[in-house]
């Protein structure tokens, strides 16, 4: 008998404490029946040889009024537990309530060899059955409870709604559920994701390196929307990967795929609130995982789209600066504002969001024109010097990969500076 | 060793056929929670206002209401040839005068924490230590009590006080006339009493109310103190517990004998306040000696430090949530030691931190909608809201605890009797109903929210249900709005008089869980009070 088995391996080879609960999940057993099998087992082994196994029982039913002493922990309870008179528990609350003292149940764990010790105490009893078996009696009962913390460690991905009928759960019909959420959320690949991107910083990450991440949580609609445009990328990330592995790295990097990963967005709507979810991942811990929630995903995915401006430029300040880990989610604002004027936060017209590709792919050979940003420098009316960026279409082929990362890595750096002296040039000028 | 007993279900082999068990279905539960001490969240709160309004609302609300029952009470009396007038403000007393004048009462007592004090003596950066009485046992003369207003204050003294109990923030009328010394001598007092009570069902939406009429018994569940630490230290009662919630311990419902087993009956558990144990930080080091010499070794850490972190009591509460949850909807309301606001109304602690419960919970709030309610609700402290049509208010007991301290316990020794201890609590519990309000001593001396609007801790519905959470012991009590409140002992009272239409309310002292291992439940017909206690017989082995 499978049952047997069980409890000969468990009890007896292994020698760990079985519950009536563990052997119910286990084998996917009624709770009564589990209670029926401890029994006929610990009968059955202890008829063989003596002692072998030491049962553990639960005594339900209304104790002793006086004799609650030897019950762990509420020693001095004493028959206090009285109603008082209807009215008030004035000075003398305790006088006629004899008639109508409150109802005690007692639900008692005890020892084999204190079953009758413990039973005597028992005014009446209910029912009594095998709590667990173990090998030998044991000195402290607490072990239990990591008996049946094991149950959660095993069996907790089944499906209480699902199975509780056969482990003897009392049902509710009317249980609320959100679904999706079972287990629990991903917290720390959620994290790790940025960090991983900053630790390798090799051309994988300047080529959309959210890809992973998008598959994840937008999944399908990027996908349907510009295969095209997303296999070749990455194709073309590989033999770049080569060409210029050790020019990139920290912040520009990082940054630049945040700013590459851009112009795909912008040649595909639907993949719009990418940056929107992958910022929520980041955050996971504060704000809830709204993906979790289904049934709630019209209103995260508008509120994404409202706050993408928004979370965009908080997020781009995450990266920039590591020392601001701490975003307090419930004061943006007073958050914002004092971190203004960092120059990373130029206004978006020199950000290289405005870059585009146009990729066509012919019997394995890519060719395509793309946008890069060149630095042009003129003498405006006045005669200062301006240097301008200014995004100019040049045609590639697969032939000559590399030279579309250098303009797309650097372009970050770029931007700053040209428009910083830009700005400044024209504060002077203005004057 | 075997026990002889066939005549117990469980002690047989399991019959040959696998019988197919018959499912049981719990009642389901009638549940609607109430926003009353909902916080707005973020930047819609507020610190900077001054806490002398929540006093001057609270006054506002409860002064016409004290007035009328004294009015109804004094008014036309003559006292020794003197008409008793009425005074409008404190400051209007003129000595000599019988007179009654309503307020609010304010205490001043020797050891009453004092932010003050605590200023000048610059150790105002932690909180003060809890005090067991704030009164000076010893010298009960430095015990002050003032009734103050809009206009100003007057001590209140006479022999009359020292057979009441009062507390800073409770609004009454006092009767009495000014002394030589200035201060108002009081003869009695009058107290705003229950609050109206609505009839059962009516705070809920009337089309449920219909349907539901003439349903079996259920049961409330309520438990508090559960202290998780999510050591071994952990008792068994909590699994034995989550057993008999389940239906695994005890009937399961099929036996009528004993309804009192059948846990099927219950259809909702309340959790008051006190789920997790001790402090969740910096416990670890502290249980684990070995440890010691590490952490003292290692840099101290500006701040927060994540490494003293210990999830695992937090963890343990979640598992025993999502543990039940499949089978009764849990409310839940934080306490002292929970990790939410520490300040009343403490809000709901956040369901992020259980990872698995929180499948249960409510979707966010969209917008204005009104939040629905939860299967597992984590509500907050104190909480209201209606349970199968009943009004249910209680708090994780913060509130009795601190009402205790203003009273000079009969006997006060170090180790007050036990039974005066709970008596004195049921007193508090019954005093709050009668001044209409939950939380009299916060701001006072329980760290409040400052309310500009609204004083939420007035009570504005009597509840039928009024529980406290994390008490000493469990004690019950019922209580009538007819009947006057008396607590000097004079007990001479009508007998069993079925007040069907006199406010009747349950007083329920909840009392530590894992001290107790006691689990209330309440029935939703009668409100009658049982008690399922789940222990680990102590054997001989542990009694050496």
């Amino acid at each position: 008998m499978d049952s047997k088995l069980y409890l000969a391996e468990n009890v007896l080879n292994e020698r760990r404490p079985v519950t009536y609960r563990l052997l119910s999940r286990a084998l996917k057993l009624h709770a009564n029946r589990a209670k029926h099998i401890l029994f006929e087992f610990h009968r059955n082994e202890n008829a063989k040889k003596p002692q072998t196994v030491h049962a553990t029982y639960v005594i339900s039913g209304i104790q002793k009024a006086p004799d609650q002493a030897p019950t762990n922990g509420h020693a001095d309870n004493g028959d206090d537990m009285m109603e008082s008179s209807p009215y008030l528990p004035s000075s003398m609350p305790n006088q006629d309530t004899d008639s109508d003292s409150i109802r005690t149940t007692s639900i008692v764990l005890a020892r084999e060899e204190d079953l009758e010790d413990a039973k005597s105490t028992f005014q009446s009893i209910s029912i009594i059955h095998v709590y667990s078996l173990e090998p030998t009696a044991l000195p402290d009962l607490n072990v239990l409870v990591d008996s049946n913390r094991e149950i959660a460690r095993t069996h907790g991905q089944e499906d209480p709604l699902e199975f509780g009928k056969q482990w003897g759960m009392i049902q509710n019909q009317n249980v609320k559920r959100r679904t999706g959420a079972r287990p629990p959320p991903p917290a720390a690949p959620a994290v790790k994701a940025p960090a991983a991107k900053v630790s390798n910083p090799s051309i994988e990450s300047t080529v959309p390196a959210k890809r992973p991440l998008q598959k994840e949580t937008a999944s399908s609609k990027v996908e349907a929307a510009e295969p095209s445009s997303a296999t070749n990328s990455q194709t073309s990330s590989k033999p770049s990967g080569k060409a210029a592995p050790a020019k990139q790295k920290g912040n520009g990097n990082l940054f630049s795929s945040f700013a590459k990963a851009k112009p795909k967005t912008k040649v595909s709507a639907p993949a719009e609130p990418v940056g929107a979810i992958t910022f929520v991942l980041d955050d996971a811990s504060e704000e809830e995982a709204e993906e979790l929630f289904p049934d709630s995903t019209d209103k995260a995915a508008a509120a994404n789209r409202e706050n993408r401006k928004e979370r965009e430029e908080k997020l781009k300040k995450m990266m920039d600066d590591d020392d601001d880990e701490a975003d307090d989610e419930e004061m943006p604002d007073a958050d914002e504002e004092p971190r203004e004027p960092t120059p990373v936060e130029q206004p978006p017209p020199s950000k290289p969001a405005e870059l585009k590709e146009e990729v066509t792919v012919q019997g394995g050979r890519r060719r395509g024109k793309r946008q890069v940003m060149k630095k042009k420098t003129v003498k405006d009316e006045e005669g200062y010097l301006v240097t301008r960026e200014e995004a100019t279409w040049e045609s590639f082929s697969e032939d000559e990969p590399a030279p579309k990362k250098k303009p797309a890595v650097n372009v970050p750096k770029k931007a700053g500076k040209a428009a910083g002296q830009g700005n400044i040039m024209s504060f002077f000028g203005k004057k | 060793m075997a026990p002889d007993a066939e005549d117990y279900t469980f002690l047989c082999p399991p019959s040959k056929e696998e019988q197919e068990q018959e499912p049981v279905y719990r009642a389901p539960s009638h549940y609607n929670p109430r926003q009353t001490y909902h916080l707005p969240p973020g930047a819609g709160r507020h610190y900077q206002q001054q806490y002398d309004d929540l006093y001057f609302l609270r006054l506002a609300k409860l002064k016409p209401t004290v007035e009328k029952v004294a009015q109804d009470a004094w008014d036309g009396l003559i006292i020794a040839g003197e008409k008793v007038r009425r005074v409008d403000r404190v400051l209007d007393v003129r000595q000599g005068e019988l007179c009654w004048v309503a307020g609010t009462v304010y205490m001043d007592l020797p050891m009453k924490p004092n932010i003050l004090d605590d200023l000048s003596k610059e150790n105002f950066t932690s909180a003060p230590p809890p005090r067991r009485t704030y009164t000076d046992p010893s010298n009960p003369s430095l015990t002050q009590i003032m009734m103050e207003d809009e206009s100003g204050r007057l001590r209140l003294t006479g022999n009359f006080l020292r057979s009441t109990q009062l507390a800073t923030g409770a609004i009454i009328a006092a009767l009495g006339t000014e002394n030589a010394n200035g201060d108002f001598e009081v003869i009695d007092i009058k107290l705003p009493d229950l609050a109206p009570q609505l009839q059962r069902w009516e705070g809920t939406a009337p089309e449920n109310g219909i349907e539901i009429a003439g349903k079996e018994h259920g049961k409330i569940a309520f438990v508090s103190g559960l202290g998780i630490t999510g050591t071994s230290s952990d008792t068994l009662a909590l699994e034995l517990l989550t057993d008999y919630l389940l239906g695994y311990t005890g009937f399961s419902g099929n036996d009528e004998n004993s309804p009192s087993l059948g846990s099927s009956k219950i259809t909702r558990l309340v959790i008051a306040g006190n789920s997790l144990g001790a402090s969740v930080v910096g416990d670890v080091a502290s249980t684990n000696p070995d440890n010691d010499e590490a952490t003292k070794a290692l840099p101290k850490k500006y701040g927060y430090d994540a490494s003293a972190y210990n999830p695992a009591p937090i963890t343990e509460l979640d598992n025993f949530l999502a543990e039940i949850l499949p089978s009764i909807p849990v409310t839940l309301m934080p306490g002292e030691k929970d990790p939410a606001n520490f300040s009343l109304p403490q809000q709901g602690i956040h369901r992020t931190m259980f990872p698995q419960a929180r499948a249960y919970s409510a979707p966010p709030a969209r917008g204005d909608d009104k939040p629905e309610a939860g299967w597992f609700d984590s509500v907050t402290n104190p909480w209201d809201g209606d349970v199968e049509g009943w009004r249910l208010w209680g708090c994780s007991g913060q509130n009795v605890d601190d009402v205790l301290r203003y009273i000079n316990i009969e006997g006060g020794d170090s180790s007050p009797n036990k039974g005066t201890d709970s008596d004195a609590r049921m007193r508090i519990m019954e005093a709050m109903l009668r001044w209409r309000c939950g939380v009299p001593t916060a701001p006072d001396t329980i760290w409040s929210y400052p309310f500009q609007s609204d004083d939420p801790y007035v009570i504005e519905n009597c509840p039928h249900i009024f529980f406290a959470g994390n008490q000493p012991q469990f004690k019950t009590a019922t209580i009538e709005g007819d009947v006057p409140l008396r607590l000097d002992g004079d007990t001479e009272m009508t007998g069993a008089a079925d007040g069907s239409d006199a406010a009747r309310v349950r007083l329920l002292a909840l009392p530590k869980f894992n001290e107790t291992g006691e689990l209330i439940l309440v029935d939703t017909e009668t409100l009658e009070v049982e008690v399922v206690r789940f222990g680990v017989f102590k054997g001989q082995e542990e009694q050496k």
